[in-house]
């Protein structure tokens, strides 16, 4: 079954392969010039000093990040690969229904069972094996900017740590559970990546900052707060001394940068702190993985009773 | 090499076991196939014909119960040595009666295939009566 | 001889239509079976159930003595089927298709397969979906012959093939059956093929079984009964009825005789396979038209 399964996924692991070589194809070379930059530029030093007004470090830093953000914007594009990954995966199953070649698979002297115990298995460790290699190329790119700014911006935070394996299997999941009902590849892998689209975005502009409850620091607003350089602030916004929040006329309540001169004392910022960066990673883990585990033991079932 | 080779025909009402058989008889007449001849095995007829092989097993069976050929089990169905042919004035007398006979019938009114129906009927028989 | 194949009331139900209802028949070792009725009358339901595809709705099943619902891991490795689509991975070559056939069935002989398809005059390297249907069912049924299996089920393996195809796939069936320790059953069409193939016969027509017996058997047993405009009421005291047709002066009966026909004002014509058939298949002649009283 493992070599009939391998085969049978051949073509759509061949592309996954290409799509992540074509990434690294990217990312070696420019990985490796940011790197040299970031060790020329003595940036390690800069550590921890990337305040404004720090002096030479502040104006390095911000030469550095000048000089690959546009890099590091199309690379944001990139936490898109999992997903299709995912996806692309789920094709050759789907495919076979529509095709009905699988009652062919399933009179030869197999059982349901194991021949969807095997396809389904050998998908979910492709996808897995993927998103390792995935998160590991792109971590090791980011390496540099992960020691000035840390990995809780959006879009480091999605493309490292273990939510990158979630979010493969999710998408595999989705794809195996709509493709196994309406067995028309096409259209069901489009519902599918739209679903994962979908899901994704939810998790990002919505969820993912209540995983885990952010803390709250009220600080005066001429002295230092905490740290927040790393930090994933949610808000930053005035307030009295008691830490009520106070509105300004004309001004919106949660702008951070509207704070009057003089008459305002207080900030209060509700942030997750670098700290909070497993947690996070591990609780929307857990949730992408949980769900991508029910979509396909659904897709199993449903399978297994619809020849 | 097989000696002889079947063929059919599919709408012609005889039964296709039957045709075998008839072919077999009449090669052994003909001469084409002689006592000690292996008839094709039924594999052999199978993948020339298409047929099923009871078919080819059943018509084997009906020539060896005819003496025509037998079965050698493990080996294949052989022609059997013949019963000696006829003595010559036995046919001789056979073939003068036989003509009177077919004048008596054209002198009657039956034309060759009357004749022949008649000579069938008489000879085998039909599984059906027909109840006049 | 023991039964390759045992149904007994068997019904499959989709929804609140019955595709297949009340079957029961035997089906004896080393015969090839034809079965014959029109689309939609549940033979395409009957050899899924057969083979494990799907699950009978009512009565019971028994294919080599087991039960494909219970005894699927022990019954699938012996039975043989091949689709109506004949369904192969397109993507395949043959020599892929022939490894995905050994990786998966533990009794493969690779030796028959690869003899088979020398004998065909197809190259092991080419891609199953650039094959002619000929050739696709050609290979479609080395897979099922490799496996080695006690009973081959084929789904109107030749309805879509030319008359060159169809003859090469029954003579290679055919050789497979001498070979002995096969049982067939194939359904189709096509009746010529199936008087040449074919010892047994089973008639599905309104997703029941209407006719089964071994084809010799039934011929003999049918008659045609051509006599002045009657009532056939006397003769069907004695004997089945299948059809009746009537003109102004005649009177035409298709009978199943139970033992012989004496009626003195009845001409008696044999029957053949065909026009069997389509008798129960419900067929009736033009002219006032009557209902065939099936089986």
């Amino acid at each position: 079954m493992i070599w009939v399964g391998w085969r049978q996924q051949r073509t759509e692991t061949l592309i996954a392969a290409a799509l992540l070589a074509a990434l690294a194809a990217v990312l070696v070379p420019t990985g490796l010039t940011i790197a040299s930059a970031f060790h020329d530029g003595r940036l390690a030093a800069c550590i921890g000093h990337t305040e404004e007004g720090a002096g030479a470090c502040g104006a390095a830093v911000q030469a550095f990040g000048a000089r690959f953000a546009n890099l590091s914007a199309l690379l944001a594009w990139a936490t898109v690969v999992p997903g299709i990954v995912g996806i692309l995966l789920a094709a050759p199953f789907v495919l076979q229904l529509e095709q009905r070649t699988h009652r062919l698979d399933w009179t030869q002297s197999i059982t349901r069972d194991r021949w969807i115990a095997g396809k389904l298995g050998l998908a979910i460790v492709t996808a897995l094996a993927a998103a390792l290699v995935f998160t590991l190329m792109i971590t090791w790119w980011r390496a540099p900017f992960v020691r000035l700014q840390g990995r809780m911006g959006n879009s480091i935070y999605d493309s490292e740590g273990t939510v990158v394996a979630g979010y493969a299997l999710f998408a595999l999941g989705l794809a195996l559970a709509v493709g196994a009902v309406w067995r028309r590849a096409v259209p069901a892998l489009m519902v599918a990546f739209a679903g994962y689209f979908a899901a994704r975005l939810f998790v990002d502009t919505w969820l993912r900052q209540r995983l885990v409850s952010p803390l709250t620091a009220t600080f005066s607003a001429k002295g230092r707060g905490p740290d927040l350089s790393r930090a994933w602030v949610l808000s930053e916004h005035p307030v009295d001394r008691h830490g009520h929040a106070i509105e300004f006329i004309g001004c919106p309540r949660d702008a951070g940068a509207c704070r009057v001169n003089g008459t305002t004392d207080y900030v209060q910022a509700i942030y997750h702190p670098a700290s909070h960066f497993w947690p996070l990673q591990l609780v929307e883990t857990g949730l992408f993985a949980g769900a991508a585990l029910a979509l396909i033991a659904f897709a199993a079932w449903w399978t297994h009773g619809h020849a | 090499m097989d000696m002889i080779e079947f063929h059919l025909e599919a709408r012609s009402g005889v039964p296709t076991y039957l045709q075998l058989v008839q072919q077999v008889r009449q090669a052994v007449r003909l001469g084409v196939l002689r006592p000690g001849d292996q008839l094709p095995t039924v594999k052999a007829v199978v993948g020339s014909l298409a047929i099923n092989p009871n078919t080819v097993l059943r018509a084997y069976r009906e020539l060896d119960q005819e003496g025509i050929a037998e079965g050698r089990r493990g080996v294949g169905t052989f022609v059997r040595e013949q019963p000696a042919p006829l003595p010559a004035d036995e046919v001789k007398e056979l073939r003068s009666s036989l003509q009177r006979w077919v004048a008596r019938a054209r002198a009657a009114g039956l034309d060759a295939d009357g004749m022949a129906a008649l000579f069938s009927d008489v000879v085998r028989p039909p599984a059906v009566t027909r109840v006049a | 001889m023991s039964a390759a194949l045992q149904l007994e009331g068997l019904g499959k139900r989709y929804g609140t239509t019955w595709a297949l209802r009340d079957c029961s028949l035997e089906i004896p070792e080393g015969t090839v079976t034809a079965l014959v009725g029109p689309n939609g009358a549940g033979k395409t339901t009957l050899l899924e159930m057969v083979v494990g595809l799907s699950r009978p709705s009512a009565g019971r099943l028994y294919a080599l003595g087991l039960s494909p619902d219970r005894d699927a891991r022990e019954l699938v490795p012996r039975v043989g089927f091949v689709a109506q689509e004949h369904p192969l991975h397109r993507g395949f070559t043959i020599a892929e298709m022939l490894r995905l056939g050994r990786e998966l069935n533990p009794r493969w002989d690779d030796a028959l397969a690869r003899a088979r398809i020398e004998r065909l005059g197809l190259a092991l390297g080419r891609r199953v979906g650039k094959l002619s249907g000929g050739q696709q069912a050609q290979v479609a049924l080395t897979l099922a012959l490799a496996k080695r299996p006690e009973l081959l089920l084929l789904d109107e393996p030749v309805a879509s093939l030319d008359p060159l195809a169809r003859r090469e796939f029954l003579t290679t069936l055919m050789e497979a059956v001498s070979d002995g320790g096969l049982t067939v059953v194939l359904s189709s069409h096509i009746v010529a093929d199936l008087e040449r193939v074919c010892d047994h016969l089973v008639i599905l027509s309104q997703s029941r079984t209407q006719l089964a017996g071994p084809i010799d058997d039934l011929v003999a047993a049918h008659r045609l009964l051509t006599g002045p405009r009657s009532d056939p009421a006397t003769v069907a005291r004695v004997h089945q009825v299948i059809r009746e047709s009537h003109t102004e002066r005649q009177t035409t009966l298709l009978v199943r005789a139970n033992g012989h026909v004496y009626d003195a004002c009845w001409e008696i014509h044999p029957v053949d396979l065909e026009e069997i058939v389509l008798a129960y298949l419900g067929y009736a002649p033009a002219g006032p038209l009557r209902e065939a009283v099936a089986g």
